[in-house]
């Protein structure tokens, strides 16, 4: 148990690819702009190349010599550095989660990654690259019982079982993409692909004199139109059934392990103590279809890998299955339908926010596109629809130690905040509020290693002082 | 039921210090701006212009904005909780519970020191605040009183 490992071989390859990764669009560049001015002296280019690779090679391979771990003493131990060299001793105590994952040339060669985090912070946290993957279930194995040693209340549950299981099926995958904003994002990116031929052929020449051509450019580009929308949606749902294919919630005792991937397998292990708030999104797609995605807010998880910070608890549910999922997964945790609104007058307050931006919008489209800019006056019903919506939906309520907040930006969320995972509350009146006495008000709590804040605008003053003095009085 | 305690009196000297500072910003663009008038021979409403912007703002950042500022600035340390209240235009208020608390810290600039003033800063797991310009006794008794506080309970995050 005591002496130094080194991680598996492919870790070499797997840091040679991040350098290349790295370096691919300066070296883009250099093919591009710099391959023809060096003439004879091109020989001297390929040498310096040369050279450079070597020494990728060169620091990859010393490197992977270098870095060494093992356990002893109740502490992963890893020591590396090429010049200075670095000992990392980490108490499993210390240690916050333990993540397995698998990317695509761990599988090639049939390893993991595992990756550690730890307390402190980014700076403290470590990832073994490439092991052997019954080495890592046995790492992360021994690193849960070390932990469970030290923690008296959780060595009743030493022999945890699987208490409750979550499984996404492939065609709640294939709902999941149609309804994602990924969608959205693909189509419109594609639809300014393709809006690039407006350059290329010019439509104004063509459809002057030739009224028949203009019909069938119309066929054109709805055939271009509704290609683009197939592709985008292809393309939005191979992403998410890479990422979510398989995915599995499981809770053992005090953890929730998910587990999700196709190509790339992750695993991610969450003490549900370090939970700081759960966070239900409904898109405007899923909204009417009565689905909804459930977040964890979660202490973990360091700063560039934030995607590790909002973690899917569900990522499609329907949503009167909500309150039962809940239960089962993260008891303590309910969800309300019925909450405190906000009082009639707000509405204008509502009103005046989302039209304003429409307004600037649609004076400008009018001013310099005539006739045209008039059709952007479709904003204004749209802005007043968003308007009352967003009055509509804004919400709160408390149940004991648990805050409710519902509010929409442009997705409809719910928070569902525990009063001892609240960092601030803060409440805000301008001067038009005042005069309503009418109020704003911020929850915080903590996602990742920033905040994460709940908003409720215009709610009744009194209310906003209600729910702060809830925060401050006693447990 | 608002906080009570105000920031000191000098705090309002400090304020005005740095607007004058700001305002000598202001001033060179202004100055900038004059110059280039006269150079390119632009309209002379630009002059006009620029003599009100500097006057406006030099009234802004010096007189205006610090009162209203300091008018509205309290705070109160409780037992539980830290309360705050801050803002011009927006007037905003925050509620720290003592237990969320993570650190404290207090910390003079070179005009504060002068006027024996200090900036107390109270961090939480995920969120920054602070208490702007205290006398440093003051800020330094309620940086003790907080950390006592705050190291009573420890939680999770």
């Amino acid at each position: 148990m005591y002496n130094p490992k080194r991680l598996h071989p492919a870790a070499i390859l797997l840091m040679i690819l991040k350098i290349v990764k790295d370096a691919i669009f300066p070296l883009v560049l250099i093919f591009l702009f710099g391959g023809n001015n060096f003439g004879e002296k091109s020989f001297l280019l390929y040498l310096g190349f040369g050279l450079v690779i070597l020494f990728v090679i060169g620091s990859a391979v010393l490197t992977w010599f270098r870095f060494t771990y093992w356990i002893e003493n109740g502490e992963l131990r890893i020591e590396s550095g090429l010049f200075v060299k670095k000992k990392q001793y980490i108490r499993f105590e210390r240690i916050h989660s333990v993540n397995i994952s698998e990317g695509l040339v761990q599988r090639l060669f049939g390893l993991a990654k595992v990756q550690i985090e730890t307390a402190g912070g980014e700076q403290a946290d470590v990832e073994l690259a490439a092991i052997n993957k019954k080495e890592a279930e046995r790492i992360q194995l021994i690193l849960a019982e070390g932990k469970r040693e030290k923690t008296p209340e959780a060595a009743e549950s030493a022999d945890v079982r699987t208490e409750s299981i979550f499984q996404q099926t492939f065609p709640q995958l294939f709902l999941m993409a149609a309804t994602s904003g990924g969608v959205g994002v693909v189509f419109s990116t594609s639809a300014a692909f393709i809006s690039q031929f407006d350059e290329i052929i010019p439509f104004d020449k063509v459809f002057s004199g030739f009224e028949h051509v203009l019909e069938a450019s119309l066929i054109f580009i709805t055939i271009l139109v509704v290609s683009a929308f197939i592709v985008a949606y292809l393309i939005a749902t191979i992403g998410i059934v890479l990422k979510y294919g398989h995915f599995t919630l499981k809770k053992k005792g005090e953890e929730l392990i998910i587990s999700r991937g196709l190509l790339e397998k992750r695993k991610i292990t969450i003490p549900t103590k370090k939970i700081q708030a759960i966070r239900i999104s409904e898109n405007l797609l899923r909204q009417p279809l009565g689905l909804a995605s459930v977040y964890i807010e979660y202490a973990g998880g360091s700063a560039k890998d934030s995607e590790n910070a909002k973690i899917m608890l569900f990522p499609l549910i329907k949503k009167k299955d909500l309150q039962g999922l809940l239960e089962s997964f993260v008891p303590g945790y309910q969800y309300e339908a019925d909450m405190q609104g906000l009082p009639k007058r707000a509405f204008s307050r509502y009103l005046f926010r989302h039209s304003f931006l429409a307004v600037i919008v649609i004076a400008a489209c009018i001013w310099l596109f005539r006739p045209w800019g008039f059709l952007s006056l479709v904003l204004v019903p749209l802005s007043c629809l968003w308007a009352y919506l967003s009055f509509r939906e804004a919400g709160w309520i408390i149940s004991g130690n648990q805050l409710q907040v519902r509010f929409r930006i442009i997705s409809k969320q719910s928070y569902l905040f525990h009063k001892n995972r609240i960092q601030a509350i803060t409440y805000s009146t301008n001067w038009f509020q005042l005069r309503k006495s009418l109020a704003s008000i911020f929850i915080t709590a903590k996602s990742g290693a920033g905040p994460t804040i709940g908003r409720i605008k215009d709610l009744e003053k009194q209310d906003a002082s209600t729910i702060t003095r809830w925060l401050a009085s006693r447990y | 039921m608002e906080p009570q305690k105000r920031i000191a009196k000098n705090a309002l000297k400090v304020w005005r210090i740095s607007g004058i500072l700001e305002s000598l910003l202001i001033l060179v663009i202004s100055i900038t701006g004059i110059t280039l008038t006269y150079l390119f021979d632009f309209p002379r409403w630009i002059i006009i212009l620029c003599v009100c912007l500097f006057i406006l703002s030099f009234y802004l950042f010096v007189f205006l904005l610090p009162s209203l500022r300091w008018k509205r600035w309290r705070y109160e340390v409780r037992e539980d909780e830290i309360e705050i209240q801050s803002g011009i235009w927006i007037i905003k208020r925050t509620l720290i519970p003592m237990v969320r608390v993570q650190h404290v810290e207090t910390k003079q600039g070179p005009i504060l020191r002068r006027y024996e003033l200090a900036t107390v800063e109270i961090s939480t797991a995920a969120t920054n605040h602070e208490i702007p310009a205290l006398e440093i006794k003051e800020a330094d008794d309620l940086r003790f009183y907080i950390s006592r506080m705050a190291s009573v309970e420890e939680e999770d995050v």
